[in-house]
């Protein structure tokens, strides 16, 4: 099957200026030459620790954010530069779910104004009544009543807000959802709601995602394929089950290690790294990693290492393990 | 042997405009001497409201401490006087706090946090014997060059160095107790895995007493010696760490240990198994059991009269219909 969507050496430097006549100063380095691509009806899971550039790398898929540069491919159509009239029609089949099912929603409209909102902007739907049709089914495939359509945002749980938050990704019918830590805020017996909800949605209209979590636990289930970000590039990529039983960079192998696990007595070997994560500001030299990880040596404070496939359908970006090929 | 800590019947009501409630209701539990308590359960649960209840710390209005006895090493700290509250406090418990930016203060630096607790508590220390016991402590949580760290403000550390500074803080005047609610909640894993290791360490050598408030139960198994797991202010169910995970009584802590996604072969993008429903508003609860509208096991005395809490399978359970070993 082809690619719904692929990404090729996609880069996001944020400008740092400073001084007198605001001169660039510096650059944070969010995300990095990243190539990917995503099968229509796919997961492509995203992981990796706060500030490694998940969301960043999202929005600019979606062409929410500008790349400082790269290629963006939508249905084999290149996307980077698209503008306009164009670029309207496209935001209708990409869409994004966001983190704080609290902060994403106005406060002030209705439920069902909000839902709507997207198939105006769209111009979906023949007439009102079709509209507030369309917003009472999304409201019950996302497992709502429909008298929600007359309440505010603030009347419902955090669960129920996420429900609408994917409601009006849903509207405009879209191909592709970037979800952005859609259950990272929620409680655990509502985030398993939540990530049903989503994979029943996926089945029902084929959607393709991109879903990005720093919890691996939550990533891995509902992806089928994972990959693990750390300072703004993919160090490792493949199909979730391959990438938990035989993890090969040190860094997926700690984060793994480091994941508590609700069981008693089966004590685990763990890997803690020491030292805190490094500033995409100014990262360090050679490999990303190195400075925390267990079997760096002195050729690794050198050279950059490249994602090399490393075992069948699987990528990893580290020095040692390429070099054990 | 005794407990550092035992707390019976404590009840903490909050009066505000969409009525009374109990956000804690009618608990008791008891903390030992080098022995970790986890309190877990959703958020609103009251998790929180206990352990701020224990530090004499609810603010009043809307709070009020309406009945219940907290014995700490034979004293009953609801019957202190403010003053000897702030001695205990800092002191005999320390107490870390989950959003460690607001707990420090900006403008002092660590060092100086650190001295003023010690400052505070320790009269009989000299100037030098304090600063040398500042900097051992930054040591300790394993803050590299502790003497130039000593000088830094909190803004100039990462979040997993903040959070060392609050366990430095917490245990510098060597507490009996320690309550750590959510300590690494905002932590990324690798970070959290570091100080959880530091916390258990720290632990054993000071043979401190621990409360540790999460809603990771992952951390409650790899950390705990004791769990309560709390519903809408009650504590439902009460054991050991491998009763509570190798035979949960409750449908409800059984719901919570299957609702999370497990690294098993085979399960990937399997349906999770779910909790129908939503936690019940503290000032509407179903009547009887107070988990009866979510619960699959609901029999008619469920909705009729609230479970007590009393023993099955070996450990303490509130319900009508205990679920026996999964
Ligand atoms: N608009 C911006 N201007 C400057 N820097 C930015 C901007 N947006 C993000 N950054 C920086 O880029 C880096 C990556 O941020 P991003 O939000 O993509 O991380 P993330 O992986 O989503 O983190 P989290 O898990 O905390 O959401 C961070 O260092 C962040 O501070
Ligand atoms: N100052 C307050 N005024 C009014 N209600 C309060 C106050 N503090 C807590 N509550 C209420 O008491 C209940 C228990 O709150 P608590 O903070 O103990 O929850 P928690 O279990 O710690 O949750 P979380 O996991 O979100 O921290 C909640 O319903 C909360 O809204
Ligand atoms: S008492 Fe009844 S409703 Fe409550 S948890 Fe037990 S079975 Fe469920
Ligand atoms: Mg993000
Ligand atoms: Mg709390």
């Amino acid at each position: 099957m082809s690619a719904l969507v692929e990404i090729k050496g996609l880069t996001k430097h944020f400008p740092i200026k400073g001084g007198l006549f605001q001169r660039q100063t510096g650059s944070v380095q969010a995300v990095t030459d990243v190539s990917f691509s995503i099968k229509k009806g796919e997961t492509l899971g995203l992981v990796g620790e706060s500030g490694c550039g998940k969301s960043t790398l999202g929005r600019c898929l979606i062409r929410l954010l500008e790349p400082t540069s790269g290629q963006i491919f939508f249905e084999g159509k290149d996307i980077t530069n698209l503008k306009g009239e164009a670029l309207r029609s496209l935001r209708r089949k990409m869409q994004i779910i966001f983190q704080d099912p609290y902060a994403s929603l106005n406060p002030r409209m209705t439920v069902g104004s909000i839902i709507s909102e997207p198939l105006e902007i769209h111009r979906i739907g023949e007439s009102k009544r079709d509209r507030i049709n369309r917003v009472q089914e999304l409201l019950e495939v996302v497992g709502l009543r429909k008298e929600a359509a007359f309440r505010y945002p603030h009347e419902f749980s955090g669960g129920q807000r996420q429900r609408i938050g994917i409601a009006r990704a849903l509207a405009v019918q879209p191909e592709l959802i970037v979800c952005d830590e859609p259950v990272s805020a929620l409680d655990v017996s509502i985030q398993a709601q939540v990530i049903n909800l989503l994979m029943d949605l996926q089945q029902k209209f084929g959607l393709t995602y991109l879903f990005i979590a720093h919890d691996l636990k939550v990533v891995e289930h509902i992806s089928t394929r994972v990959a693990v970000m750390y300072l703004g590039r993919i160090v490792e990529m493949a199909e979730s089950e391959e990438l938990y039983k035989h993890p090969q960079h040190p860094y997926t192998q700690a984060l793994l290690s480091a994941i508590p696990v609700p069981k008693v007595g089966g004590k685990k070997q763990r890997v803690i790294l020491t030292g805190d994560v490094p500033s995409p500001v100014n990262p360090p030299s050679g490999c990303y990693f190195n400075p925390r990880c267990p079997i760096a040596d002195g050729g690794c404070k050198v050279t950059q290492p490249e994602l090399l496939t490393t075992r069948p359908q699987h990528e990893t970006r580290c020095l040692k393990v390429s070099a054990q090929l | 042997m005794n407990p550092i800590l035992e707390v019976k019947n404590l009840r903490t009501k909050f009066t505000t405009h969409d009525g009374s409630f109990y956000a804690v209701d009618d608990i008791s539990f008891k903390v030992y001497e080098g022995k970790t308590l986890g309190l877990v359960g959703e958020s609103g649960c009251g998790k929180s409201v206990s352990s701020l209840s224990v530090m004499r710390l609810i603010p009043s209005p809307p709070g009020v401490i309406e009945s219940g006895e907290i014995i700490f090493k034979g004293r009953d700290l609801l019957k202190l006087s403010m003053d000897e509250m702030r001695s205990i406090r800092g002191n005999q418990i320390g107490m870390i706090f989950q959003e460690p930016m607001t707990s420090l203060n900006p403008v002092f630096t660590i060092g100086d946090q650190i001295e003023e607790s010690l400052k505070l508590h320790k009269k009989d220390l000299s100037g030098k014997q304090i600063r040398e016991r500042a900097i051992d402590m930054i040591r300790l949580v394993g803050i590299p060059s502790p003497e130039k760290r000593f000088f830094d403000y909190p803004h100039q550390l990462s979040g997993g160095m903040r959070q060392r500074v609050m366990i430095a803080m917490a245990l510098s005047c060597s507490p009996d107790l320690l309550i750590a609610d959510e300590p690494t909640t905002a932590l990324d894993v690798t970070i959290q895995a570091q100080i959880l290791e530091l916390i258990k360490k720290l632990q054993t050598e000071l043979n401190t007493a621990m409360i540790l408030i999460t809603h990771d139960l992952g951390v409650v198994a790899e950390t705990c010696h004791e769990v309560a797991v709390m519903y809408a202010g009650k504590i439902v169910e009460y054991g050991t760490v491998e009763e509570i995970f190798n035979s949960p009584q409750h449908p409800y802590t059984k719901g919570l240990l299957n609702s999370v996604p497990h690294f098993e072969t085979g399960s990937r993008r399997k349906k999770l198994e779910t909790i129908p429903g939503i936690v019940p508003s503290l000032v509407n609860l179903p009547p009887g059991c107070r988990f009866s509208d979510r619960c699959g096991f609901k029999t008619d005395i469920c909705s009729k009269q609230e479970p007590k809490l009393e023993t099955h399978g070996g450990h303490l359970t509130a319900c009508h219909n205990p679920v026996g070993a999964p």
